[in-house]
């Protein structure tokens, strides 16, 4: 009888295992593939970027709790007088307003993607048919003009500071990659938003002729908040 | 007696499978990572290293700042004294990062005009803000008019372009001022053939860069509601 149940118990354990190979061994392969296409002794500067980009993470995080710390000081340290009370207000309003806080609202979603069924031979200019750094720039600014309180690209949020980069093949915002699809997420009126971005001669309406375009409109948005760094070093 | 000998080993077979797994499982999480990578050239790799390096100069900077405002904020607790002082530093710098208050600096005055044959459009100047930023511009204007985190610039008619809504058009010539690292303004906007300055200037288009050491940018007049 004990026997039995031992049998059954093993026959499960080598019933998951056997699952969990396969399915090991199928994403390894898979994944050995993407790897074997290029690598072509770029590794150590693979690693050197993976190695920096832990190091920033480790980094950020530490600046994130230093300024929930300096929030918790600053409350402390502010008299109980209006003054002083008013001046924190206006710090956290300002911490909004650069974007230094998550956004949640209705808006907008315009998602963005390459034209991959043009070929070479029907086209004078295939590179019109992909997503441009200036796209991105244009549209961005169609956004604000139609009212958009909060924007962001590949979850990269669009402040003062922000520059939309063309560096080589690679669209930059903040710093960071962005790739195609773009997915470029508006907080504001919904209606305004689509309206003014679909109208007749619009950005939108001209890029339609060349890459593929989607808007939906949302009333559950949320836009991250600004992981950069605003230098201060020259303006007084 | 048997059987338990044989259990043994099949636990013992059990444990090996499992400890071979779980490390294919770890090289398998490394690699995926890489692939994201996988498809960028040589140079594009050390753009991004050179990318990464300097964003986590920037970011241990900002700590640098941040826990040197935390240390004065815990004296003035320590010592029972007022962080009044603090606070008005605090709030401007934060409105001068945001427009909300004129600031002055070195940088550069970049002007462009309309010619006989071509006319400065908004999208000139989108690019042109867009290109300052790129280079490290902390507070940027164009004819006076301070650059928010929510402008926008469009044209209307073909003279007149008009931005962060106001109803009073600007005109050429339009005077970009930024302050910022003069020599990185410079040098970012005068690439050669490729640089802001000399693809405009191949379009037939009217512009000037002048570094300046004592640049007033004035603050943004608008109301920014959140």
């Amino acid at each position: 009888m004990k026997k039995t149940k031992i049998s059954i118990l093993f026959g499960i354990i080598c019933c998951v295992l056997a699952i969990a190979i396969s399915i090991q061994v199928k994403t390894i392969d898979e994944a050995n593939k993407e790897v074997g296409k290029t690598t072509s002794g770029n590794d150590g500067l693979r690693d050197e970027i993976l190695q920096l980009r832990d190091k920033y993470n480790n980094k950020h995080k530490e600046l994130e709790e230093a300024e929930l710390r300096l929030e918790q000081v600053r409350t402390q340290a502010v008299a109980d007088n209006e003054e002083d009370l008013e001046k924190e207000k206006q710090i956290k309003q300002m911490e909004k307003l650069l974007g230094k806080t998550e956004v949640k609202g209705e808006g907008i979603i315009i998602t963005l993607d390459d034209n991959r069924d043009i070929s070479a031979e029907e086209v004078l200019n295939v590179g019109d048919y992909i997503v441009h750094y200036y796209d991105l720039m244009y549209i961005t600014n169609e956004l604000f003009n139609a009212g958009a309180t909060a924007v962001s690209i590949n979850n990269q949020r669009i402040t003062t500071a922000t520059g939309i980069m063309c560096d080589g093949n690679i669209t930059r915002v903040n710093g960071e990659m962005v790739g195609v699809p773009i997915t470029i997420k508006a907080v504001g009126f919904p209606e305004m938003l689509e309206g003014q971005l679909t109208r007749t001669g619009g950005y939108l309406e001209y890029l339609e002729n060349y890459v593929k375009i989607e808007v939906q409109t949302s009333n559950d948005i949320t836009i991250p908040k600004y992981d950069g760094v605003y230098g201060t070093d020259y303006i007084k | 007696m048997k059987g338990k000998t044989t259990m043994t080993i099949v636990i013992g077979l059990i444990c090996i499978i499992l400890t071979a797994v779980i490390f294919l499982q770890f090289k398998t999480i490394s690699k995926i990572d890489v692939t994201a990578l996988e498809n960028m050239r040589e140079i594009d790799l050390r753009n991004e290293i050179t990318n990464w390096k300097t964003k986590y100069e920037e970011i241990e900077q900002e700590l640098e700042n941040t826990n040197l405002k935390i240390a004065e904020y815990e004296e003035k607790i320590n010592s029972n004294r007022t962080a009044s002082e603090l606070l008005t530093n605090e709030v401007s710098r934060l409105k001068g990062i945001a427009g909300l208050r004129d600031v002055t600096g070195s940088g550069v005055v970049v002007t462009l005009s309309d010619n006989e044959y071509v006319s400065i459009t908004a999208e000139d100047l989108i690019k042109l803000i867009n290109e300052l930023k790129l280079a490290g511009a902390e507070a940027i204007s164009i004819n006076d008019e301070r650059v928010v985190y929510n402008s926008y610039i469009v044209n209307i008619g073909d003279n007149f372009i008009r931005m962060n809504g106001r109803k009073q058009g600007l005109g050429s010539p339009y005077v970009v001022k930024a302050i910022g690292d003069p020599t990185y303004l410079e040098s970012g906007l005068s690439k050669k053939n490729y640089g802001y300055i000399d693809v405009q200037k191949s379009e037939g288009k009217t512009v000037t860069l002048t570094r300046k050491d004592n640049i007033t940018i004035k603050k943004y007049e608008g109301n920014i509601n959140f």
